[in-house]
């Protein structure tokens, strides 16, 4: 038996281990052209980040120096709240940026589960959310240190608190939304709620619009409340304990405090759960039973798609399979309609006429097509991606190329399409129908914005792929090559789109913004079309990458 | 080039960087052969049949495929020939049936005939009993059988296995061979590389060697054993002894000249 300290010297070890191995992979990596590439792509991604980060590290620093000098802690909790969100929901809205490697692959090693634990805490801190989250509240920690440096232990004792709430519950949402999506009796429940608590939303619109006609004393009595409930959440908490001490009243403080910490523990001990049963081997995969009596195979048909070679109807009916049989990927799909509750009735609805969506809800429906487009980013820039060792059928098989890449757009442009149309019938019910215009005007910017991604996405998916598991959620790296240049392509697009909008209604006159689109959509497609009729001569060029990256173990 | 042959390459060489993983390999293939390709670790089998079958460009040489150049015809190559690669290149999350199906359209076959070969397929591999598990969740031989039933759907007349038999038990394997054998006696032309050298010595009638990336034998059991033995005779501690014919394993073992470790030299293990 091995004694406590040798098995502490051992964690030490195996954690060194762990650091090192992450070092080792960085380095070999940058052996290849395509490693050196991905490693500036890191560094300008990290850039654009930390400029994020500093602007806003210095409004965090700023706003809480100024509450803290004027005696108005108690209004911390406004600086709390956004970056709480911003913690959370970041990593959900934007996969494609999220880095939190999977470690499931140390599990072979005598690793303790201690150990295991707090790799993946550590890989979670990583994360750019976390990062960023982290300068934010040293930002707000720095403008309390200034503002009454007495305070600066105890707030730096609650902040710390606060991001480590954080990012045990980023990890925590992580890990039980992947155990939730795994399972098709969960994925169902799941789905129920979703569409339940999207029916319900159409309640809550027509009802808060009433009582903003009318105010009363009972919406009076419903934000009391609100503050209140707010008050025992974690952002809540932790405002509270600073303000509390700050106005001298250390025991109520201390009691928020304690609050914190105990639901920092609770939601700690959620994540344990689930990594407890990811260390003792879980799979989650549903394998049915074997049958007693050997089931009949019916004769099973593949899709027709009229117009289209056999082949690219085959890539097309196994990418909507794939994505069917992905919880994650059907979860990412739906954002923005999240994004449009979010914008509706979340904490910018306190808002309500300043935020940018009330003053102009003709915009709604085009910025949530926008982000339907962005939240594609994951399949559009890696489509080959999930086929893993899958990708060596298609360089052994006749068909073209371009056929296979034709046959995953067009899975991507039907997604988008039944996304646009759930966007639309939201909007209709949180901001009133579309203008005829203005849904028109949406469509010719897609069918601009489209194809130009959809191009820029197809050499992507050839010159930067990266393998990923369609059944794990928020554990996979995306290439920083891929993420720069999504990024910068979607700015470029949305940029457009937004100025000519804005010339739109500049103008009064939505059509103009029509015409514009469609001219501009001739451009994008013609690019598509030249990319496609060149992807057989680019995906030979780029085979050994594509196959040694896709195929590895 | 000799258009009699299946396959024949000509100064097939391929180099990493420094590394010439393949140097200079002429292969003759003929019409009908179960032709076995091996090597020791590293000596560049997986390396050629992903050349033979167009999923790594060659440094330099050719490549002809029942007449054809690979280089210039990769489609009309590729619509005759089946592969199992390594890593057998499925799609996890397709059930069984949905990717034959796939599998068939992919090499032109309508819809009707994919979904019937299908089905044949699943049922003599013995996978039709449990139609809605996915891929992903197939034992590692059931993954080999469908790899392998993927690889020959369109009925080709070339079939290349990379390590068919790694990881397969007994009655796997012999589902195996005997569609193999089936496929022989029709007269198509299987090319296989393989560590087991009994299964090769059992199905294969030619066989190649290969060794630091060079070939260093090719010809039939019987050419390689008539060579080995002219050339050494005598034992040379590799269990043979004289008037007894030569095993592959003895043949490869004096070709590659390869030794057994016999002494306990990792003192620490158990």
């Amino acid at each position: 038996m091995l004694s406590r300290t040798n098995i502490s010297v051992q964690r030490r070890g195996q954690l060194r281990a762990v650091a090192s191995l992450r070092w080792r992979m960085f380095v070999n990596g940058l052996r290849t052209t395509r490693g050196k590439t991905e490693l500036v792509s890191r560094v300008i991604v990290t850039l654009a980040f930390a400029l994020g980060g500093f602007g806003g590290f210095a409004a965090a620093a700023g706003v809480a120096w100024w509450l803290v000098s004027e005696d108005k802690a108690q209004f911390l909790v406004a600086l709390l709240w956004p970056i709480f969100f911003f913690w959370q929901v970041f990593p959900v809205m934007a996969t494609a940026f999220t880095n939190n490697p999977d470690s499931s692959d140390l599990l072979r090693f005598p690793l303790t589960y201690r150990s295991y634990f707090v790799i993946r805490l550590a890989y979670g801190f990583f994360d750019p959310a976390s990062a960023l989250g982290s300068v934010g509240l040293f930002g707000v920690f720095l403008g309390i240190s200034i503002a009454r440096p007495s305070l600066s232990l105890w707030a730096f004792a609650v902040l710390t608190t606060f991001a480590l709430f954080n990012l045990v519950l980023m990890q925590t949402v992580f890990a039980w939304v992947e155990r939730w999506l795994a399972q098709r009796r969960t994925r169902e429940i799941l789905g129920v709620l979703f569409i339940l608590f999207m029916l319900s939303f159409q309640l809550i619109g027509p009802m808060t619009q009433r009582f903003e006609r009318r105010p009363s004393p009972q919406l009076k009595r419903a934000a009391e409340i609100a503050g209140q409930v707010q008050g025992v959440l974690p952002p809540g908490l932790t405002g509270d304990a600073i303000a509390q001490v700050a106005h001298g009243e250390y025991l109520v403080g201390s009691t928020s405090l304690l609050f914190l910490a105990t639901l920092t523990v609770a939601i700690g001990y959620l994540l344990h759960l689930r990594l407890h049963r990811q260390f003792l081997g879980e799979n989650l995969s549903e394998a049915t039973a074997r049958p007693a009596v050997a089931e009949v195979q019916s004769l099973r048909m593949g899709w027709n798609l009229r117009g289209f070679a056999p082949s690219v109807a085959a890539v097309f009916e196994k990418e909507m399979r794939y994505l069917g049989r992905s919880g994650p990927m059907l979860l990412t799909l739906i954002m923005p309609l999240f994004m449009l509750l979010i914008f509706r009735l979340g904490p910018m609805s306190t808002m309500r006429h300043s935020t940018l969506l009330h003053r102009a809800p003709d915009l709604a429906f085009p910025g949530a097509v926008a982000y339907a487009l962005v939240v594609l980013t994951n399949l559009v820039y890696n489509s080959f991606g999930g086929d893993g060792a899958g990708v060596q059928f298609f360089y052994a098989s006749p068909a073209r190329f371009r056929q296979i890449v034709l046959g995953k757009n067009l899975t991507h442009a039907a997604i988008l399409a039944a996304d646009t149309i759930l966007a639309w019938i939201a909007v209709s019910f949180f901001y009133g129908p579309p203008a005829p215009a203005i849904s028109i005007a949406t469509l010719a910017g897609l069918l601009f914005a489209a194809p130009l991604n959809f191009t820029a996405g197809n050499l992507l998916s050839i010159y930067a792929p990266k393998k990923r598991d369609f059944a794990t959620f928020g554990r996979q790296n995306a290439s920083q090559t891929t993420v720069l240049a999504s990024l910068g392509v979607q700015l470029v697009t949305v940029g457009i789109g937004a100025a000519v909008f804005m010339i739109g209604r500049f103008y009064h006159n939505l059509w103009i913004a029509t015409a514009v689109f469609l001219g501009l959509s001739v451009i994008s497609m013609s690019l598509y079309v030249t990319v496609l009729g060149r992807m057989d001569d680019i995906a030979i060029e780029r085979r050994e990458t594509l196959i040694a990256e896709l195929c590895r173990a | 080039m000799d258009s009699a042959h299946t396959i024949s390459t000509e100064g097939l060489t391929r180099r990493f960087g420094e590394l010439v993983a393949v140097d200079n390999v002429n292969l003759r293939v003929a019409p009908g052969q179960f032709f076995g390709f091996l090597g020791p670790n590293g000596a560049g089998k997986s390396t050629t049949i992903k050349m033979l079958t167009g999923l790594l460009a060659p440094s330099s040489g050719r490549i002809e495929i029942l007449g054809l150049d690979l280089v210039a015809h990769p489609v009309e190559v590729k619509r005759q020939i089946g592969v199992v690669p390594e890593g057998m290149a499925l799609f996890g999350r397709l059930t069984g049936a949905e990717f034959l199906s796939f599998a068939g359209r992919m090499y032109g076959l309508d819809r009707e005939t994919a979904a019937k070969r299908a089905a044949e397929l699943l049922e003599f591999m013995q996978l039709a009993g449990e139609p809605k598990k996915l891929v992903t969740d197939y034992s590692h031989g059931m993954q080999k059988k469908l790899a392998l039933a993927a690889a020959v759907i369109h009925g080709p007349k070339v079939l290349f296995l990379d390590e068919p038999f790694e990881g397969v038990d007994a009655i796997a394997a012999g589902t195996l061979k005997s569609m193999l054998q089936g496929m022989i006696t029709r007269g198509a032309t299987v090319f296989l590389t393989s560590h087991v050298l009994e299964i090769v010595e059992r199905l294969c009638s030619h066989v190649a060697i290969i060794h630091q990336g060079k070939l260093v034998a090719q010809g039939s059991l019987e050419e390689l054993r008539a060579g080995v033995e002219a050339q050494a005779p005598a034992a040379t501690g590799d269990g043979a002894t004289s008037g007894e014919k030569l095993t592959l394993e003895q043949i490869f073992l004096r070709i590659v000249g390869g030794t057994r470790r016999t002494e306990q030299e990792l003192s620490w293990l158990g």
